[in-house]
């Protein structure tokens, strides 16, 4: 194995008190845990405090759901990650829609031992479940987008210091996630966020774009703008204040309207920002500064990549692209335009058609964790479709990645395109789900897994759920698909017109649910419906608008 | 307590568990015990389950398991569960053959600790 | 019930509370305690006249109490005693303890031991708190 990179670029440098703080979490799970097996602690009281630290009990074995802040790994990360995988679990990682990696056939007396060799390597699971702040994420891009703001991830990493074992918000209503981006593109889907922030340059530095109350799940809602413009120096007074509101007043009765979402609408958008301004009026605001010396602090534990590329990089690039076709395929579906002329974003999909969306095995994730060694600077990024970014590769060493991921098997060209599917587990693994999502997936990437089929449908998202709590995001698909248990048999719900983006949108039922296999026909007539009907260049969205719900149900329920 | 699930005709009744220390799933077998493989479950009546049912749950602390409940399946050999859930749950996750628990008979690994 | 104390900051008060929708009438005693779904807004007027304030937990994943302590604290100014009376775990000391509590109403069997080490277990912690600095 190659040695680590001294100074891992992308994300925050731990120092000795954030290593020891984690030794004393560990040491605090594994008494928890001892208690939990002398029969101290029942599975009532046992139950939170193991999922504030990542553990599940999920179908077949317990799950661990170990943080990706931000979205960013390093190489050494990775390797520990392959490691994990392969000791304690049966050697595949799972790549979640919240930037997590869960691994799910862990068992409970190994869980200190695998969050210590977590530890070792500055990673750890702590809040990625439970009625708290959850894993705050982030734009896949940030750093390199060529459209980008600001790098969100100084902040982003700055919240997740202060919601880090929060005395006053570990026992909230229900989870709590923020999101943040500083693009103009929102790739983070903030507006279904129970905090989403846009981060942006001001005149007398970082402004905050805040949306609250946004979610999916049972009840899904486009968040609201709370605020447009929140200083920097206010960032943590104006999260600590909706936090305290939502702490105060959100709903503990019934746990499907715990949701900060639906307290905002029950009081109303303007009855909330009073209610928060009027905590923030109370408040020792010197207290809960963000000063920019804390700031700086942040700010210098984060290397930057030494972005030099040969002059010729570009040119290279474009003689490989000519060589090559399918090289140039993937260049075409699966790069961003990077802030370095030199440089791009590679994003390597985890959706080979047929395959589990998310899923890595041991030998991906070490090969993948050397290809960004010698690539990318060591660093992995996570995005919440489940795949992975290179986020600085030269563009005249883009052509040897992408032999590197062709010989891994991760170098389909299809980011974006309609078999770039976004799964659950569903009811393969997961316990609340009421049907399988995996085998769907499956099915329909296989399905439209030919490249230049995909590439003709061009831009088309599916995100498939297993159940009602939308951990596939389904309704932010182009098509979404929702799995619904019919007295015992597994159906499918299929929604049209979800996008997660700037035109955030929740997507309409298209009708009565399908068999499994009907759902494929019917996503492929519904495709097929589109190929034939569209205007030039107009997009899935577009035409749904264009030609109404109707047209597209008339052609789905077509029986053939 | 709730209402148990009602088995139809030919159908029985499973008790399955999860184990506390590994969270691997068991059915309720010979002598009291909990097994990994769902062959030898003991098949109740509806009559039957219900205080086998409550047995369990009272000494689901001192055997190690949780969330104790009941499955209806059909009075095969081995036993065939009804639902599609419960039969993920006896046979593995469907996705993965390499991960079946029919195809690698599941070695009975006594209680660790 | 056996007091614990987690603040060290003063001898803990063993005057009985009142419930405050009792005490409100009679304002008897100094002691009050007080459900989860009162805001501490109301206690304002009363204040001066309260040495200690029990908070109730009527299950401990329900956390209102946190923010009415750190209320207290930061928006009231309450210098008295607040002390945590309910369903608790030991694994909540700490938390207890940096929105503001003095104490926390035990159980005559609850192991003590626990709390204690909860109490020592960090070096750090992330936030400011503006009631008790880390």
């Amino acid at each position: 194995m190659t040695q680590p990179a001294s100074r891992s670029v992308g994300h925050y440098q731990y120092e000795e008190r954030d290593r020891v703080f984690l030794q004393e979490r560990i040491n605090e799970f594994e008494g928890q845990v001892r208690r939990r097996l002398s029969g101290e602690l029942g599975e009532e009281e046992f139950k939170p405090l193991r999922l504030m630290n990542g553990v599940y009990l999920q179908l077949h074995a317990y799950m661990l759901r170990v943080a990706i802040p931000y979205g960013v790994l390093d190489s050494r990360q990775l390797h520990k990650l392959a490691d994990i995988a392969a000791k304690y679990d049966r050697n595949y990682g799972h790549f979640t829609t919240r930037q997590n990696i869960q691994f799910n056939w862990i068992a409970l007396k190994d869980v200190p031992t695998i969050l210590r060799e977590l530890a070792e390597v500055d990673m750890h699971a702590i809040q990625t479940s439970g009625n708290c702040i959850r894993n705050v994420t982030s734009d896949e891009f940030a750093g390199a987008a060529k459209d980008e703001l600001m790098d969100p991830r100084i902040h982003a990493e700055i919240v997740r210091q202060w919601s880090t074992l929060h005395p006053e918000f570990t026992f909230l209503p229900r989870k709590f996630k923020i999101a943040i981006s500083g693009s103009p593109e929102d790739r983070v889907a903030a507006r279904f966020h129970d905090i989403g922030l846009l981060a942006r340059p001001g005149e007398n530095g970082p402004l905050f774009r805040l949306f609250v109350g946004g979610g999916l799940g049972r009840t899904p809602v486009v968040g609201r703008e709370l605020f447009d413009s929140v200083k920097e120096e206010d960032l943590i007074a104006t999260l600590e204040a909706v936090l305290r509101v939502y702490n105060a007043f959100g709903r503990r009765d019934n746990l499907y309207k715990a949701r900060i979402k639906i307290l905002v609408q029950t009081i109303g958008l303007e009855a909330f920002r009073t209610a928060v301004e009027e905590e923030l009026g109370r408040m020792d605001c010197a207290a809960y500064r963000l000063t920019p010396e804390h700031v700086a602090q942040i700010r210098a534990r984060f290397a930057l990549p030494d972005l030099k590329a040969p002059a010729d990089a570009a040119d290279v690039l474009e003689q490989h692209k000519k060589a090559d076709p399918a090289f140039a395929r993937w260049v075409a579906s699966n790069t961003h335009p990077h802030q370095d002329e030199g440089h791009v974003c590679a994003v390597i999909s985890l959706k080979t058609p047929g395959d589990i969306p998310g899923d890595v095995t041991v030998e991906q994730m070490h090969g993948l964790a050397d290809l960004s060694e010698r690539l990318s600077f060591g660093e992995v990024r996570v995005t919440h479709l489940q795949n992975l970014v290179f986020g600085h590769v030269r563009k005249d060493q883009l052509h040897e990645l992408w032999q590197g991921l062709k010989a891994l098997g991760l170098a389909a060209p299809n980011v974006g395109l309609i078999s770039d599917i976004v799964s659950c587990p569903g009811l393969d693994y997961c316990n609340l789900a009421n049907a399988r999502s995996l085998p769907l997936a499956q099915k329909l990437g296989a399905r439209f897994g030919d490249a230049a089929l995909q590439a003709e449908i061009g831009t088309l998202s599916i995100h498939m759920s297993g159940c009602i709590n939308a951990c596939g995001h389904h309704h932010v698909g182009n098509i979404g698909l929702l799995g619904v248990d019919k007295r015992g048999a597994e159906t499918y719900q299929i929604l049209l017109g979800g996008d997660a983006g700037e035109q955030a949108a929740i997507g309409g039922i298209l009708g009565p649910s399908f068999a499994e296999d009907e759902a494929v026909d019917a996503v492929a007539r519904i495709v097929e419906f589109y190929l034939g009907q569209r205007q030039k260049g107009e997009t899935f969205s577009a035409m749904l608008k264009r030609c109404g719900l109707k047209a597209f149900k008339e052609v789905a329920y077509e029986t053939v | 307590m709730k209402r148990l699930s009602r088995p139809g005709e030919g159908e029985i009744l499973l008790l399955t568990a999860s184990r506390l220390l590994d969270g691997r799933i068991v059915w309720l077998g010979e002598g009291d015990h909990w097994h990994e493989s769902i062959t030898g479950a003991i098949r109740f009546t509806y009559e039957d389950a219900g205080p086998a049912l409550e047995r369990a749950l009272a000494e689901a602390g001192q055997k190690e398991v949780v969330s104790v409940y009941e499955v209806v399946a059909r009075d095969t050999q081995p036993p065939e569960p009804v639902t599609t859930r419960e039969a993920i749950r006896a046979h593995g996750p469907s996705v993965h053959p390499d991960f079946s628990y029919d195809h690698a008979p599941v070695r009975e690994k006594e209680s660790a600790l | 019930m056996k007091l614990f104390d987690l603040s060290g900051r003063k001898t803990l008060d063993v005057a009985s509370p009142v419930p405050f929708a009792e005490w409100k009438d009679s304002q008897q005693g100094t002691a009050i305690s007080l459900p989860q779904d009162v805001e501490v807004e109301e206690l304002h007027p009363y204040l001066g006249s309260l040495t200690l304030i029990v908070l109730e937990f009527p299950i401990f994943r329900d956390g209102r109490a946190f923010t009415q302590a750190r209320s207290l604290r930061e928006y009231e100014g309450y210098e008295g005693e607040i002390r945590a009376s309910g369903h608790l775990l030991p694994d909540q000391a700490i938390h207890l303890r940096r929105c503001g509590f003095d104490s926390v109403a035990l159980s005559e069997d609850a192991n003590v031991k626990d709390w204690e080490e909860q109490l020592g277990r960090y070096q750090f912690y992330y936030q400011n708190t503006a009631v008790s600095p880390a």
